[in-house]
């Protein structure tokens, strides 16, 4: 098989697949903790669902956190300059 | 087996004194039941493609065999809920293969007349086996089956497996954005990727951003953190301690990367806007190798008292720190709050 058919661009081999799971499967978590065994694509997808969602819910708690932050500081304390200073960059 | 014949037949039975609202009812049960067990799966979808190819209720048939066809999105808002269904697919294949056999068998005789088996109860059982068949072969269009390939045990697992995979993939399609205007398997997973990374960085970025704002603040958040590390992962009660009371062998990596990072990258302390903080941003993986626990660290900073910060510091070996103590923390106490908050910090995300 060779790893790229040039008469249609929309198949693309077993091996970039493969290849792109394995690192989605380094992203994930679960996987990193347990060491590198191939787990099953469905039960990776799946994973992959719950731990978009987790991180979503991670930002979303972490931007309320730091806006809580920021109405509680006071706007000339040497905190908040720091704190403007870190979101500007 | 037994249960998924009992199920059919008492979804049969109630297909045959057939209203709008059980008929919906159906359509859901049928959904849940599509995803955990693939021949019951086509038993429910038969029961649901039977009245709609008789061709009475336009509305509900419509949604029934649409939806068994298009596998509607939000059927999978409960994917953590459906933990087991992995092992309930893997009963043996043998089994399901002669159940499907068995009822491909009289089906193709009975096909052609649907509405016959449904006016009388006696025969539900039967008529279950008809609209099986018929399920069977409206399900698996899908997969593109036909008729008679598929009854090879590994062809239709093979099939049921990648029937889900693209499940999965339509919906991580919906929850990462841009992720639909991609065509194609490598280029979706490519989007996913990156934007699980995106996120991983985000979350990084401003749990730091957090923990550098307020000391105090963010040791408050971190043991808040921590409680439902412990909640969720019940670790040994040596983990509930603060840091420094810890010995070396028992700190994470990422407590010790912590302290070092640093004196691992002098230049980048150097060149850095001003926090230690970033520097473990752009490095999160970086290797662990350094021996020196923080909890030695501390007792020389301790020993050595408030008045000597700035060994303390180099102790540490941290240049950020410095800028930190003159410019955020008011004190040494309140620096080294920090110091132990961050490591725990981290220490929480390497076990997420």
């Amino acid at each position: 098989m060779s790893s790229r058919r040039p008469s249609s661009r929309g198949n693309i081999s077993e091996d970039e697949i493969n290849e792109l799971i394995s690192k989605l499967q380094a992203l994930l978590p679960s996987s990193r903790r347990r060491g590198s065994g191939q787990a099953s694509t469905t039960k990776l997808l799946k994973e992959t669902c719950s731990y978009i969602k987790s991180l979503h819910r991670e930002v979303d708690d972490l931007s309320d956190r730091l806006s809580d932050l920021m109405a509680t500081m006071d706007h000339n304390s040497p905190g908040a300059e720091i704190i403007r200073s870190i979101l500007r960059s | 087996m037994a249960r998924c014949r009992g199920t059919a037949e008492s979804l049969c039975q109630g297909r045959l004194d057939l209203d709008d609202d059980k008929f919906g009812a159906m359509c859901t049960t049928a959904f849940g039941c599509l995803q955990e067990w693939p021949d019951l799966g086509a038993m429910c979808g038969a029961n649901l493609g039977v009245p709609a190819m008789a061709g009475n209720g336009n509305e509900s048939s419509c949604s029934g065999s649409g939806g068994s066809r298009k596998r509607k999105p939000d059927a999978y808002d409960g994917l953590d809920a459906t933990g087991g269904a992995n092992d309930m697919s893997k009963r043996p294949r043998g089994k399901r293969l002669s159940g499907i056999s068995e009822i491909v068998a009289p089906g193709k005789g009975k096909q052609e007349r649907p509405k016959a088996g449904t006016k009388k109860k006696a025969e539900a059982a039967s008529a279950a086996a008809a609209a099986a068949a018929a399920g069977h072969k409206t399900d698996y269009i899908h997969v593109r089956a036909r008729r008679g390939q598929a009854t090879d045990s590994h062809s239709l697992a093979e099939r049921v497996r990648r029937e889900r995979i693209s499940e999965r993939m339509r919906y991580l399609q919906e929850l990462v954005p841009g992720c639909s205007k991609v065509t194609g398997k490598a280029g979706m997973l490519d989007e996913i990727i990156n934007y699980v990374q995106s996120l991983q960085k985000q979350v990084e970025f401003l749990s730091m951003k957090i923990a550098a704002s307020n000391p105090v603040v963010s040791f408050d958040i971190v043991e808040d953190l921590f409680g439902r590390q412990l909640k969720q992962s019940r670790r040994s009660p040596a983990a509930a301690l603060p840091a420094m009371a810890l010995p070396a062998g028992q700190l994470e990596p990422s407590c010790l990367q912590m302290s070092h990072m640093p004196q691992m990258h002098p230049s980048a302390a150097a060149n850095s806007t001003g926090f230690g903080l970033d520097m473990v941003v752009n490095n999160p993986y970086a290797p662990a190798g350094a021996s020196c626990p923080v909890s030695a660290a501390a007792s020389v900073s301790v020993a050595a008292g408030p008045s000597t910060t700035e060994p303390c510091l180099n102790v540490n070996g941290t240049a950020a720190w410095d800028i930190g103590s003159r410019n955020l923390f008011s004190g040494f106490v309140a620096q080294f709050q920090s110091v132990e908050s961050d490591c725990l910090l981290n220490n929480f995300k390497m076990e997420m």
